[in-house]
């Protein structure tokens, strides 16, 4: 017995050990007694000795020669074969003990009172003492009673409480938890606590909000009391959140979900300095983009337009910065990004493809906090203020570019008359108003300005605001009232040499009110049931002569107006514990409103100029045409394991507002257009099925999902459409049947140095743009791929920390060329060389694939410090390679030309200097 | 400062970059290939050989593009007037007689090609008759800010019908060549001994002309405008730099005013021939025209039938006019001084370099070397030569003077 302890006790050292001070010491003894090293040591280093002077062995003499040396080598060649032990205290004080007589010393209740006060060290020999407890950051070692030979317990009760070290005051909520042995216990209001741990070793974890992570490991013999005493730990915040939906892929019964949040992503190579949530986005399955420097997401085969991307509860039309090269979201100050691209929540509608819900941090409501980025395209200053303490905070981020005044400064004619740069502005005010209602209201501003010649110059801009206010009625009911408003606008100056310059602007704006109710009726039902109303305002467009030499007539494309209204509900229904349904239902109902006049067309004849018959107007709030049904959102999860669960789902989904743009890809001069008498709302609908298995008490999670998804009234042009300030869109557009389905992997670590993931999705998006009218035919009336058609997805990112300071990441890209339409040959027309193209997207680019690298270094660790710092250097696209975006033909003097174009051909370094204060 | 620069070096060159993106030229591969007949046929309010040019879509590894000979080509009217074409050339047909579009008759085009398959066009109308109200030249600055001459077009139809113009330019300008002299470097002799003689030219090789075509599609729609007018339209633009204004230049500006559907359709070609910028393209693709297969409803035809009303107008002006005092336009070639090595040496039987040179027309004789006999380079030769375009203009341009010319 006395020899096991014995054992365990040389283990606890090396633990011990791990928070020695760095201090190195030169020394040199040559037979030297015990007490003369100690004194000696003492002399050249800030160490300080407690211990009893009768235990040391007078006869014991002592040689050695240390350079730079750690205290602790000195220490273990030292008292290595002695009965003597050491413990190295965070202050520098060194505390012996005699083995055998701490040993016979413990006694069954040395934990069992509270030890507030230091032990007098000067006498007593101590090991442990509560300041220790509280200060380890690395695994402390608690022994609970003694092995009795009579013991025939398998498992005791240890009992306590938790308090707060700075402010002695318990703390509730607190999980205490052994991972290995899923055993979890939750302290009382009053901190108090009591677990079933079995004999001998556990590791016991502690977890709660804005308290630090602790690991301490108990050995216990009996049933016994110990306090805790646990320091806050702010920073740590978001750790802490993730734990805690850690295994939230297996449990939910929805599928294709997706939660990416800031602190993952910090470390990921950044393009140009800029952290890009949204860029993370697009290396989970399912999620993609048509190329580097396009706008829009493609998710799951789904067109751009299809998504519903909420910041703070507004939707924002134009999420990106300068050709979707940067993400218009505040690194700083964005919290959560949820991606719901398989099941959509009953309460989310009127997109077809998916819901980016992103979330804005609320503000430290307990002490002024700033952050900031000085990168070389933009810079970036976050602050965070308390209004009234542990009550209301506002929290403000600002980004800017500073390339412009460059340009201008610039000899380069060229190059001074370009002109690119942009800035965003996000500011959220967050106020606990009581225990049962909290207010938030955030506001955002995003501009953009660009030209591409001289004489043209083009600006978007993004605005939303919000207010949500939660209401608890009582704990089973609670509500939130939702209010966003979003504007988004661009406009074109042309200032050319002829009398044609204009104005030229496009603005839509669009205002929700939201009411959802959460009522949880026992443990089985929880219903999530609401009411929202949404009212669009499109402006298509007006163009005004600029100048008074202008001849340019003034036109107005009419304002269009809808409702886009819905009620919803949705049980989270928990039959057993292996079986959980989400059923959800939600109604839509979409009114074009007056003042309008519609257009109509001749029936069964291609609607064009020459077909329209007839035009109807309607007067002010007049409806229409009205469309909507209801749309099923079902989900189901059956739970094999805890750890192991299938899923299944179906959605369906309206969509009422579309994009007009005849590029390949996004870009921000793309209009929206509203559903009206002519063009018909898309829908779809979705099946999904996946398997999920979480290992290693979650560290490793996979995921398998596959989809299969149908969609009608899918907008397409026709060749070379004119889209902008056309009165008739409808004459230029096509609306057909989309199809879309795939497999998606998806492997994560989730924890650890090493951490990241593996992507990987096959997957088809096909359009079918068939009709009665020739010219409405695309490809014969087959199936076609999509524009962002891409087969094979690969994303890796990986992070690897090295040390505190020095971490590396890196990430690879691998996806199938993009489709093309591709000329198959040549054909002169009055002396030009033209190209003949093929059918739509027969071809494909060439592959694309990206490899990119980061490090982290993280400034010193100094407490008193101005500010915390770190630097970013990323190389973006390490191999170089030229992955072409798009390949195109330009008929030059008479010939015919080919280029391909590349956004990112080279590395792009880039370093990025981040602070905090 | 200087990190500074460097600084604002390194963003002005990540933005250009960003900007511009990456395009580079690459070589092109026909994967598959369709030989499509391509029809060219405008058939003008003009008193003349009406022209029609057929021919095939051809691989981009091909040279040009393949006739379509052995058609049988012919428009009709509602008038039952119909006009038969000749093949003159291959691919290339003219009307049997002089024929002009008349307002009000309706116009289809009918082909049989040679193996067998019939094309039919939509039937067509002339459009509005509107002539061209104005056509100058102005000295101004193109969207990059680089100097040159503006050719601008006005034009006016108070009915209100044409809407929707092409134009086409025919530009011809004089050519002088800049070291012009009398003499010419005559052979007399092929073999040893070799000899020459300096003799007074004998054709015209001091002032040309040379006449281009425009090629690009130029077209202005007044749709948008409140009165159907077409104001200081710029439908060429030459840079100070381009040596074709060096003297006297002119340029005869064709108004064609186009149906909608003609219009879109050259719209839509042009709009896919052009690259905009590397951020935003358009949809590729085939667009149909107003002519099919009645064979094959499937079959792809390319080109257009257009009946369309021409009225054109010329102008002149010289260099001096807008440029003077100023320095002339570089020419169109380098013209640096050469002095080939004249004599040989004794059992040489090739060609001594200035007579070889002479005679494969690369260089004229301009006048004697003022450092003959160069002791430092022996093979220095007695005369200067230019390369041939500056001694000799009918390299670049014809002696006739054209009939228009003034």
């Amino acid at each position: 017995m006395r020899k096991l302890l014995l054992i365990l006790f040389f283990l606890s050292f090396h633990v011990l050990n791990a928070q020695d001070s760095n201090e190195k010491i030169s020394i040199s003894f040559t037979n030297s007694k015990t007490i003369d090293v100690i004194q000696k040591t003492e002399a050249v280093s800030t160490y300080r000795f407690y211990f009893v002077a009768s235990w040391l062995d007078t006869d014991k003499v002592f040689s050695g020669t240390y350079v730079d040396a750690p205290i602790n080598r000195i220490l273990s060649d030292l008292f290595g074969d002695t009965v003597i032990n050491y413990y190295i205290a965070a202050d520098n004080r060194i505390v012996l003990s005699q083995n055998s007589i701490i040993y016979d010393a413990l006694p069954i209740d040395f934990f069992g009172e509270e030890k507030k006060d230091i032990v007098d060290e000067e006498t007593k020999p101590v090991l442990y003492n509560s300041d220790v407890t509280r200060k380890t950051s690395g695994v402390e070692t608690i022994r609970i009673g003694k092995e009795s030979k009579n013991s025939k317990e398998k498992k005791y009760t240890l009992t306590g409480k938790v308090k707060n070290v700075v402010t002695n005051e318990p703390i509730p909520n607190l999980v205490l938890t052994i991972p290995d042995k899923n055993i979890n216990e939750v302290t009382d209001i009053d901190g108090n606590y009591s677990i079933d741990l079995p004999v001998g070793v556990n590791n016991i974890e502690f977890k709660s909000l804005g308290i630090e992570n602790l690991k301490k490991r108990i050995i216990i013999y009996s049933d016994g009391t110990y306090n805790f005493e646990l320091a806050e730990n702010l920073e740590l915040l978001d750790e802490v959140i993730i734990d805690a939906d850690k295994d939230k892929n297996v449990k939910e019964a929805a599928t294709g979900i997706t939660q990416i949040q800031i602190k993952d992503i910090k470390t990921i190579p950044l393009v140009l300095g800029e952290r890009d949530i949204l860029k993370v986005a697009t290396t989970l399955p399912g999620i993609s983009t048509a190329g580097e420097g396009s706008t829009g997401f493609n998710v799951r085969g789904g067109k751009t337009d299809q998504n519903l991307m909420l910041l703070d509860n507004a939707v924002i039309y134009n999420p990106t910065h300068f050709f979707g090269i940067f993400s218009a979201l505040n690194p700083y100050t964005t919290g959560d990004l949820d991606i719901y691209k398989g099941s959509i929540p009953a309460q989310y509608g009127g997109r077809l493809s998916s819901v980016f819900n992103i979330s804005t941090k609320s503000g430290n409501k307990k002490s002024f906090k700033g952050e900031g980025a000085i990168g070389p395209v933009t810079s970036n200053l976050t602050l965070d203020i308390p209004i009234v303490k542990d009550k209301s905070s506002l929290i403000m981020g600002g980004r800017a570019t500073y390339s412009d005044w460059i340009l201008k400064a610039l000899d380069d004619e060229n190059l001074q008359n370009s002109q690119a740069s942009f800035y965003d502005a996000i500011i959220k005010y967050d106020h606990q108003i009581n225990e049962n209602n909290h207010l938030e209201t955030s506001g955002y501003y995003s501009k953009d300005v660009f030209s591409v010649s001289s004489d043209s110059l083009y600006d978007y801009s993004n605005m939303l605001m919000s207010i949500k206010w939660d209401h608890d009625f009582n704990e089973k009911h609670k509500s939130s009232l939702i209010f966003a408003h979003t504007r988004y606008d661009f406009n074109i100056k042309y200032d050319g040499v002829s009398n044609t310059d204009f104005d030229l602007g496009y603005k839509i704006q669009e205002t929700e009110i939201k009411f959802r109710m959460k009522y949880t009726l026992n443990e089985k039902h929880d219903f999530d049931y609401g009411i929202s109303s949404k009212l669009y305002n499109n402006e298509p467009g007006n163009i005004q002569p600029k100048g008074s030499e202008s001849i340019v007539e003034p036109l107005n494309i009419p304002k269009e107006r809808a409702l886009e209204s819905a009620l919803f509900i949705s049980d989270n229904f928990n039959i057993s514990e292996k079986l959980l349904l989400d059923l959800g239902l939600r109604y839509s109902f979409y009114a074009f409103l007056g003042e309008t006049t519609q257009n109509i067309y001749a029936e069964g004849l291609p609607k064009s100029d020459g077909t329209l018959i007839n035009t109807k107007d309607y007067g002010k709030n007049e409806v229409a045409k009205t469309y909507g049904g209801p749309e099923i959102r079902a989900s189901a999860r059956y739970a094999f394991t805890p750890s192991f669960s299938f899923k299944a789902s179906y959605n369906h989904n309206y969509q009422f507002i579309h994009t007009l743009s005849n590029n390949t890809t996004a870009s921000p001069t793309d209009t929206w257009k509203l559903s009206d008498l002519n063009i018909k709302p898309q829908q779809a609908d979705q099946f999904s099925v996946g398997f999920y298995k979480n290992f290693d008490g979650n560290l490793y999670e996979l995921n398998v999902e596959g989809y299969y998804k149908i969609s009608n009234n899918i907008l397409d042009y026709k060749v070379g459409a004119e889209l902008l300030l056309n009165q008739s869109i409808e004459t230029e557009v096509l609306q057909g049947d989309g199809k879309a389905y795939g497999i998606e992997f998806l492997i994560k670590k989730t924890k650890g140095r090493l951490n990241g993931w593996l992507g990987y999705t096959y997957s088809r998006s096909l359009l079918k743009l068939d009709s009665e009218f020739n010219e409405e035919i695309v490809n014969n009336g087959d199936y076609f791929p999509s524009n962002y058609d891409k087969p094979h997805d690969l994303s890796i990112v990986a992070n690897y920390k090295l040390t505190k300071r020095y971490s590396f990441s890196a990430n690879f890209i691998y996806q199938t060329g993009r489709p093309v339409t591709y000329p198959i040959g040549n054909y002169v027309l009055n002396g030009s060389e033209y190209v003949f193209y093929s059918n739509r997207n027969e071809f494909r680019i060439p592959d694309y694939y990206r490899l990119d690298i980061g490090v982290n270094i993280e400034g010193n660790h100094k407490i008193k410090k101005l500010a915390h710092s770190f630097w970013n250097i990323s190389i973006y696209n390490v191999l170089g390679r030229n992955n072409p975006y798009s390949v195109f033909f330009v008929t030059e003097n008479g010939e015919i030309k080919a280029y391909q174009s590349s956004i990112f051909s080279v590395p792009i370094p880039t370093i990025t200097y981040n602070f905090k204060f | 400062m200087k990190k500074i620069k460097t600084y604002a070096i390194f963003l002005v060159t990540i933005l250009v970059f960003i900007m511009n993106g990456c395009v580079e030229e690459i070589d092109l591969e026909t994967l598959t290939f369709e030989r499509v007949l391509v029809v060219e046929a405008v058939i003008t309010n003009e008193l003349k050989y009406q022209e029609i040019s057929l021919s095939r879509t051809f691989k981009f590894e091909d040279g040009g593009a393949a006739p379509e000979a052995n058609a049988n080509v012919i428009i009709v009217d509602n008038f039952q007037n119909s006009y038969n074409f000749t093949e003159i050339l291959p691919g290339k047909y003219v009307s049997s007689e002089e024929f002009q579009a008349q307002p009000n008759a309706e116009y289809q085009l009918i082909i049989n090609t040679n193996d067998g398959k019939t094309y039919n066009s939509k039937t067509t109308q002339l459009t509005q008759v509107t002539p061209l109200t104005d056509v100058y030249a102005e000295r101004t600055t193109d969207s990059f800010n680089n100097d040159g001459m503006a050719v601008y077009v006005d034009s006016y139809d108070p009915t209100g019908n044409s809407k929707y113009y092409r134009y086409e330019y025919e530009e011809t300008y004089k050519i002088v060549a800049p070291y012009w002299v009398l003499n010419d470097f005559v052979i007399l002799s092929y073999s040893p001994p070799f000899r020459y003689t300096l003799k007074p030219k004998t054709s015209e090789q001091l002032t040309c002309y040379n006449t281009s075509f425009s090629k690009e599609i130029i077209q202005k729609e007044t749709n948008d405008l409140a009165e159907d007018r077409v104001t200081k339209f710029r439908v060429r633009f030459i840079p100070q730099t381009n040596p074709i204004i060096s003297h006297r230049y002119s340029i005869l500006v064709k108004q064609y005013v186009q149906s909608i559907d003609a219009f879109t359709y050259y719209k839509t070609l042009n709009k896919l021939s052009l690259s905009d910028n590397v951020f935003s393209q358009n949809q590729p693709g085939f667009f149909a025209s107003n002519i099919s297969s009645v064979t094959d409803s499937n079959e792809k035809v390319l080109g257009f039938f257009e009946v369309s009303s021409v009225n054109s107008k010329r102008i002149f002006f010289n260099y001096y006019d807008f440029y003077e005092g100023e320095p002339l336009p570089p020419y169109f070639v380098e013209c640096t001084f050469g002095a080939p090595f004249l004599g040989s040496f004794p059992g040489d039987t090739f060609l001594p370099p200035m007579y070889q040179l002479i005679d494969e027309g690369k260089v004229k004789y301009y006048r004697p070397n003022p450092n003959y006999p160069n002791p430092q380079n022996e093979v220095e030769g007695k005369y200067l030569v230019v390369p041939i375009e500056c001694g000799d203009c009918t390299k670049l341009g014809t002696n006739i003077k054209p009939d228009f010319w003034e």
